[in-house]
């Protein structure tokens, strides 16, 4: 991965500057050149997200790809933003407002976020399920010639993919019927055995979540984003705004994360959260959201809260045609309407292969995210603890 | 070529079979179970199969040879009977998906909330004052003081399977592995599954195979988590929690944790190397990962999310229980997820116990810095123990059970000195001679000690009496030694030679304490400025002599008075304080009395003058230190 590699000879370039100035009495000059920077390479990276998600082959916006670039950037900024917070400050200023507030404020959002990591992570799994289903397609259709098993045996697996990608928040009844081969048992419940599937299937549904009842990835969110402000007027330079920059990269982040993967409970997640539209480095996060905002928003009339995954919608599309030939297939097969199948099997294939590559390592991601947040905010609460001022900490 | 008179190929007959159980043609096959009723009917279906199976693959070999009708309609055939398999599969699976039965579940008999009463706190609560502002819950002493007992009932618990040797308690801690396995499906249906699977597989309908395995085994999986009170916790959620509630949970979640891995885990393998060992390349870990890899996840993410809270001192015993516990199940965890798929719950475990190690330093050096800031300012009445002082040693006497640990987990020195330079708020540690070979918790466990001193040098200040202040310093400092000499582990971390120090040092403030208190009183006794000059007939000053022992009474009256309020709560050191006031105040006294009473009596009024016997400052004596209330008159010994 370049970004990453970028971003450790970018640490060891600031770090080394900071060194050299910071017995200096340009020590606040030093600081704001920092921050300038740091607003122009949030701006740089974003701006090459947005560039991405233009990509039309596959991997723009919300793909797999496009997402792991993401974390990236994420990673990158974050290890810049604890660069300027803690390099070279006096760990007492900390303690001191606006940073007093700030950064209490920012680690309870930060842990928040790592719940978010964790249920997005988790939740991976469901579209690795996706994949498996269509991979059986995939292999029921690959074969030729093509007869009326194969396609039947497509078809019972593209029909539990669309049943799983069609659940709405809080169904369940729908995976009864996905549980068995001819939907037919679901109707019968008073059999034993047909109680036994009946409550099996519905396990199943709380089994796909990973945190408490009740938790809910989009209230997460929109806690993460309640106290988020844009400082304003002596606080608006150095230290309180790259706080606030990193505080909106997370939010922005995670909300994509949520938004693109099916995690626990995204109803009523946000389409939008306040950014100043004056704040140059925001540009491209701005841009970003709105386009992720448009596409959360035709979904949600659809009513198909799979998730935005560019892989997951390309499953779905492909999985839909897929359906609609096997409804109509007849033996034997018309040459054409064969080729052009043949084209979407391949094209789910490659999808398939796609995330049989990218989900293990974007799961690893989110896991580095994770453990990246939780160091720092180690260090900044052992930063604090040196300093001797622990305030009554709510961290 | 050979149409014979029998039309019924075997071919035929198989596909006849299979059709007969196609539960989309008819009503019968829709009701029952292939796998529920006669044992030759499942034969038959087997075989069936198996026909279907090897025609097939036949004519793939010279696809030639025949016309792609037939060959559809058995593809059309192969695939009724793979799903007809895929929910008699099912099927036999869901009939044994009970959770583990509680006697599998070797530690759930837990009447967990057993013996919680945090009544009396000590002999001396006068907490209620001192409370304000501390930053340690100095209320903690009786609680860490049963942590332990229930630390050393732990030791004892789960005896069935992790071969605690009775002894050397922690030790036991690094016994390897204890995998349980136990059989959940039986194995008549183990030899149905494997039929089945084998069959599917054959057909290349190994995915739908899996998907069918772990969906049910999922369920199970999670009705076991429930039972053995497994929640689903957020990181938030576990932030939010009481103290004691987590304290609670966590001692489950070690239980269910050991559970798990050995029991759970380890069976699910079993039962997944049962079914499809041998049937493909890695089938079985593929069905194992993908049944337990959420549920391992979701195990471990409660200690990550302790882990990750917030630290204060409290919590350093149960993070290390939770470390152990961990520690001793990495070894198992690696073997049950020896899979490559299975890595990142390996990875995570390893990375969780580090992190736990993490917060464990962290939370060291959080309680050091916790001793030194501790604000209260309100003098202890009486000068006793400060609850500060019960509460660290508590605390580090619990810290030494944890030796074998913390020995490991604790590698870098205190930082003292380094850290605060010239800083007049810290004390400053010389790591002498004495000190050399002590490992980095040893010397943690000293420095504690020391920035306790420090801290309580300055409560000493607040006393306005400097008599008590040094009193209030040799009680407190008496009690460090005799709490560091009451445990073995503790003594040998601290050492003879620190120890001699610190005896050394409380055995100051009481020579302290005498001097301030009874030089004084003991001056009124001296000859000098007693005898007139000049004068034969007596050479006493009856009026100075007078004085004297009005000042002599007041004084002592007082100092009685006072230091009767006094606390020495160690009976040993009460007397032998009390013995020493006597060995110098009682000889002091009977030879002032000898030389000088002929010249109060003489007089008028000699009550008023000599007030006690030595007999009556002896018994006096004996008042001290006794803690009285103000308010109490004090007993009048009459002998």
């Amino acid at each position: 991965m370049p970004a990453t590699d970028n971003q450790g000879s970018f640490l060891n370039r600031i770090s080394i500057r900071r060194n050299q100035v910071v017995s200096m009495d340009g020590n606040h000059e030093q600081e704001l050149e920092d921050l300038e920077l740091f607003q122009k390479h949030v701006a740089d990276r974003f701006a090459d997200l947005l560039s991405q998600s233009e990509d039309t082959l596959g991997d723009g916006l919300l793909s797999i790809s496009w997402l792991r670039k993401l974390l990236d950037v994420f990673l990158c900024c974050e290890a810049e933003y604890k660069a300027i917070l803690l390099l070279g400050r006096d760990p007492s200023q900390i303690s001191k407002p606006p940073l007093d507030k700030l950064v209490p404020e920012f680690h309870d959002r930060v842990v928040k976020a790592l719940d978010v990591c964790n249920a997005v992570s988790h939740a991976v799994e469901t579209v690795r399920n996706y994949q498996k289903l269509a991979e059986i397609a995939v292999a029921a259709l690959e074969q030729r010639p093509i007869g009326d098993g194969q396609v039947r045996r497509a078809k019972k697996a593209l029909n539990s993919l669309m049943i799983l990608l069609e659940e709405k928040e809080g169904s369940n009844h729908k995976w009864t019927e996905r549980a068995w081969s001819f939907g037919r048992r679901s109707t019968n419940a008073t059999t034993s055995s047909g109680k036994d599937r009946a409550t099996s299937a519905s396990q199943f549904r709380s089994l796909s979540w990973s945190m408490s009842r009740g938790w809910s990835a989009a209230k997460q969110i929109q806690a993460m984003s309640s106290n988020l402000v844009a400082p304003r007027g002596g606080e608006s330079s150095s230290p309180a705004l790259p706080v606030y920059i990193m505080s909106t990269i997370t939010v922005f982040v995670m909300w994509a994360l949520v938004a693109a993967i099916p995690c626990q409970e995204r109803n009523g997640l946000l389409t939008h959260f306040p950014v100043s539209k004056q704040l140059g480095w925001a540009q491209s996060i701005i841009a970003l959201q709105e386009k992720i905002a448009e596409e959360w928003k035709k979904k949600k009339e659809k009513n198909r809260l799979a998730g935005l995954l560019e892989e997951t919608q390309r499953i779905e599309r492909l999985g839909l045609s897929l359906i609609e030939f096997a409804d109509s297939f007849q033996f034997p097969p018309d040459a054409d309407r064969l080729d052009e199948v043949a084209v979407h099997v391949a094209e789910l294939g490659e999808t398939c292969k796609k995330m049989e590559k990218g989900l293990v390592p974007l799961q690893q991601q989110i896991r580095e995210v994770f453990h990246r947040i939780v160091r720092s905010r180690t260090e900044v609460l052992d930063l604090l603890d040196q300093g001797g001022k622990v305030t009554a900490s709510t961290m | 070529m050979e149409p014979p008179e029998d039309k019924r190929t075997p071919l035929d007959e198989a596909e006849g079979i299979i059709l007969r159980w196609d539960s989309t043609a008819s009503e019968e096959a829709r009701e029952k179970m292939i796998f529920d009723s006669d044992r030759n009917e499942v034969d038959r279906y087997l075989q069936a199969v198996d026909e279907i199976q090897r025609s097939l693959s036949s004519t793939t070999i010279n696809s030639e040879s025949s016309s792609n009708s037939d060959e559809s309609g058995l593809n059309s055939t192969i695939r009724i009977a793979m799903a007809r398999l895929e929910d008699e599969f099912r099927n036999i699976l869901l009939s044994h998906t009970a959770p583990l039965e509680a006697e599998s579940m070797s530690f759930s008999s837990d009447p967990s909330s057993s013996t919680h009463s945090h009544g009396q706190i000590d002999d001396h609560e006068d907490e209620g004052e001192h409370d304000q502002g501390l930053k340690l819950d100095l209320n903690m002493s009786l609680k860490l003081a049963e942590q332990r007992e229930e630390r050393e009932e732990g030791e004892g618990e789960g005896g069935d399977s992790v071969a605690d040797g009775a002894g050397s308690s922690r030790s036991s801690y690094r016994t390897t592995s204890s995998i349980r396995e136990i059989d959940l499906v039986p194995s008549d249906a183990i030899y149905d599954l494997r039929s089945i699977a084998e069959r599917m597989i054959a057909a290349g309908y190994l995915r739908e195979c899996i998907q069918v395995y772990g969906s049910v085994r999922k369920s199970a999986v999670d009705a076991s988590f429930r039972r053995l009170g497994i929640e689903k916790l957020s990181i938030g959620d576990v932030q939010r929690l009481e103290w004691d509630q987590l304290e609670a949970k966590i001692r489950r979640w070690i239980r269910a944790a050991k559970v798990c891995v050995r029991v759970l885990f380890a069976s699910e393998k079993k039962l997944c190397e049962q079914i499809f060992e041998n049937l493909g390349t890695d089938i079985d870990d593929a069905c194992f990962v993908e049944t337990v890899k959420g549920p391992a996840i979701q195990l471990f993410n409660l200690f990550e999310a302790i882990s990750i809270s917030r630290r204060s001192p409290e919590k350093l015993f149960k993070i290390l229980d939770l470390h152990d516990a961990l520690m001793v199940l990495i070894p198992d965890i690696d073997v049950v997820f020896e899979a490559k798929t299975a890595e990142s719950i390996r990875i995570q475990a390893a990375e969780i116990l580090s992190r736990l190690a993490e917060a464990a330093r962290g939370i060291l050096s959080e309680f050091e810095n916790a001793v030194l800031r501790e604000p209260s300012r309100v003098p202890v009445p009486g000068g006793t123990i400060h609850p500060l002082t019960r509460y660290v040693m508590n605390y580090i006497s619990l810290i030494s059970d944890y030796k074998q640990t913390l020995i490991e987990l604790i590698v870098s020195k205190p930082s003292s000195g380094t850290r605060y330079g010239s800083d007049p708020t810290t004390p400053d540690m010389e790591f002498a001679d004495e000190l050399e070979g002590k490992t980095p918790l040893a010397l943690h466990l000293i420095w504690v000690i020391v920035i306790l001193q420090f801290n309580l040098e300055g409560k000493s200040k607040h006393y306005k009496d400097t008599s008590l202040a040094h009193l209030f310093m040799m009680n407190n400092v008496h009690y460090i030694v005799q709490k560091v000499k009451g445990s073995p582990e503790l003594r040998e971390m601290i050492g003879d030679d620190y120890l001699k120090k610190l005896t050394g040092k409380f055995r100051q403030a009481a020579t302290n304490y005498q001097r301030a208190t009874w030089v004084r009183v003991l001056y009124c006794l001296r000859d000098e400025g007693l005898h007139v000059s000049g004068s034969f007939s007596s050479g006493v000053s009856k009026s100075a002599l007078r004085e004297r022992f009005k000042s002599f009474n007041a004084m002592f009256e007082d100092v009685h008075r006072n230091q009767a309020q006094w606390l020495v709560p160690d009976a040993q050191l009460r007397e032998e304080l009390r013995i020493s006031i006597s060995e110098k105040l009682l000889p002091a006294y009977r030879s002032f009395l000898g030389r000088f009473r002929t010249h109060i009596e003489s007089g008028k009024h000699p009550e008023n003058y000599i007030k006690y016997s030595v007999d009556d400052l002896e018994t006096a004596v004996l008042d001290f230190f006794e803690g009285y209330p103000v308010s109490q008159h004090i007993r009048r010994r009459s002998s």
